[in-house]
């Protein structure tokens, strides 16, 4: 009895595989959404603002957490969740891959543009559509401490290249082979990467090397609030090495494809920039407040509520 | 950047009474998704274990093939079950109780037909020699008798379930496994700390709830030894 209606229901639902080539039919608008988190504190932050933005808009909304994109995105597919925040190049990279198979040469490059026309053909056969991306970027950075930054005059990783500085770079173990990390420091900004110090990205550990002086530079993401505490300053990427991982929510075409759900999120897009987003990180990550009060707030702040 | 505010939260303490007050309204869901999950879990293995061990109790060819098959679904990851199970249920809460139940069943089943076994050939014969029919047999002598060991399976299948139900937290459905599972992302101590003592008490209370109801069943075992 328990085995059978979930099963049934399981069929049922999502495009079936003959129509995920072409999904014409017309995008759907469903009252009732879901929005999916992936369980870390920017996806949870991001799901309660999209949340609270389409309950203001009249939409009866509730919130799944899940523990990474491998669960969410089916359930996104099938419709189980309506609305999921993602970043762009990363999800397109992720989609490519799970096409073509993880040999796949990347889709997602530093330029928003080329991403997002990559990222909508890889998501339109899946029946999900991409809504438009704002002005928050969590992207990869690197920091140095300030102290260090002020000593040699630096501001960019351009400047840190020409510096001709011998840097150890505290970075996820990763970093040696991948181009945005390592190699391309190197070739972009011939930058000397003595050695990466395996740390992790953005872990207290790699901050406190640097902070401590046995790591030059550390990798972290531009939303990261807590560079202030250890006294880090990033250096602008101004050669664009990074991937455009702009914020954009994906949804579910036949569900909440309408007009109604992009017009409700769309009011973030002009609103929230990276550092409100690393304010809000830091307000539930270091001060341990709830991500829906923060993001209620938020949104109130700016005057995006209604209610 | 405003100051961040001083209290027990932004400190990040083991034991956090701000902690308590603010989220008393979440712990109390997930302490009842966390109790309702379990329970139902518990009560449909049940349900499932009872038959399949009287099957291997009367019919001696089924024995090997039913312990054998819920013996080799223990021994699946709990992480791989659910990920297993994931198509066929989507990301629900029957996922998470079709899991737990796949579990329990080795331990229902093993304990139910060890009682079952238990039982004296003697008083069968003498059942039967009262004009007692097979499931008569079974309902009034065989299961009553078989009960201390089976409670014995229910208490150790409860129990692992309650602490196997955190896993559910990778689908949202955890119970207090969803707190301790984000408050770990975020080396939130008096989260995982809270999440993780109220998952220790419901496991000690559910035991001894399960204890109690064996006493009342069984009285003769009291009489017997008093």
């Amino acid at each position: 009895m328990l085995v059978l209606p979930p099963l049934l229901a399981g069929c049922a639902t999502g495009p079936s595989l003959e129509d995920r080539g072409n999904v014409t039919a017309p995008p759907g608008d469903s009252h009732r959404l879901t929005v999916g988190s992936a369980g870390f504190t920017e996806s949870d932050l991001l799901a309660q603002m999209y949340a609270l933005l389409l309950s203001d808009a009249g939409y009866r909304t509730s919130l799944i957490t899940v523990a990474n994109r491998e669960l969410y995105e089916p359930a996104l597919e099938s419709g189980q969740i309506d609305v999921a925040p993602e970043y762009a190049a990363t999800f397109a990279d992720w989609l490519n891959a799970k096409s073509r198979g993880p040999d796949a040469p990347p889709v997602g490059s530093p330029d928003l543009a080329t991403t997002m026309r990559e990222l909508r053909r890889l998501a339109a056969p899946r029946g999900l559509a991409v809504l438009d991306p704002g002005r928050a970027v969590d992207q990869n950075a690197f920091a140095v401490t300030a102290s260090y930054a002020r000593r040699h005059g630096l501001k960019t990783l351009t400047d840190l290249g020409k510096s001709g500085l011998k840097v150890r770079l505290a970075a996820g173990d990763e970093c040696v082979e991948r181009p945005y990390c390592a190699p391309g420091l190197r070739e972009t900004y011939g930058i000397d990467i003595t050695a990466v110090d395996p740390k992790g990205v953005g872990t207290t550990q790699a901050k406190r090397a640097v902070q401590s002086g046995s790591d030059q530079l550390v990798l972290t993401t531009t939303t990261d609030a807590t560079l202030d505490a250890f006294g880090l300053v990033l250096l602008a990427d101004d050669k664009k090495l990074q991937n455009a991982d702009y914020i954009v929510p994906v949804v579910n075409r036949a569900r909440a494809g309408g007009e109604g759900v992009a017009k409700a999120l769309g009011k973030l897009n002009a609103v929230l920039t990276t550092a409100d987003l690393a304010g809000l990180n830091q307000q539930v990550d270091s001060w341990r407040r709830l991500p829906e009060d923060v993001a209620r707030s938020y949104l109130r702040d700016k005057g995006l509520l209604k209610g | 950047m405003t100051a961040p505010p001083d209290d027990c939260l932004a400190r990040n303490e083991w034991i956090c009474g701000e902690y308590l007050s603010t989220r008393r309204e979440i712990l109390l869901d997930a302490v009842l998704q966390h109790l309702e999950l379990t329970a139902l879990s518990v009560l449909v293995a049940l349900a499932v274990a009872l038959p399949l061990a009287v099957l291997a109790r009367r019919r001696r060819w089924a024995a090997g093939p039913v312990l054998a098959v819920t013996t080799i679904l223990y021994t699946i990851p709990s992480l791989a079950m659910f990920s297993l199970l994931l198509p066929v249920y989507g990301l629900s809460a029957s996922l998470v109780v079709a899991g737990l139940v796949l579990y329990s069943l080795t331990l229902l089943v093993r304990n139910i037909l060890a009682g079952l076994r238990a039982v004296p050939e003697e008083i069968r014969q003498a059942a039967r020699g009262m004009g007692y029919g097979p499931v008569r047999l079974l309902l009034t002598v065989e299961l009553p008798l078989a009960v201390p060991a089976a409670m014995a399976g229910l208490r150790i299948a409860t129990v692992s379930a309650v602490s196997l139900l955190t896993v559910g937290a990778i689908v949202g459905f955890g119970g207090l496994g969803n707190l301790i599972y984000s408050g770990m992302n975020t080396y939130f101590k008096a989260q995982v700390l809270t999440a993780s003592v109220l998952c220790v008490l419901i496991a000690v209370a559910a035991d001894l709830l399960l204890l109690g109801a064996q006493r009342l069943m069984t009285p003769w075992t009291r009489a017997a030894r008093g």
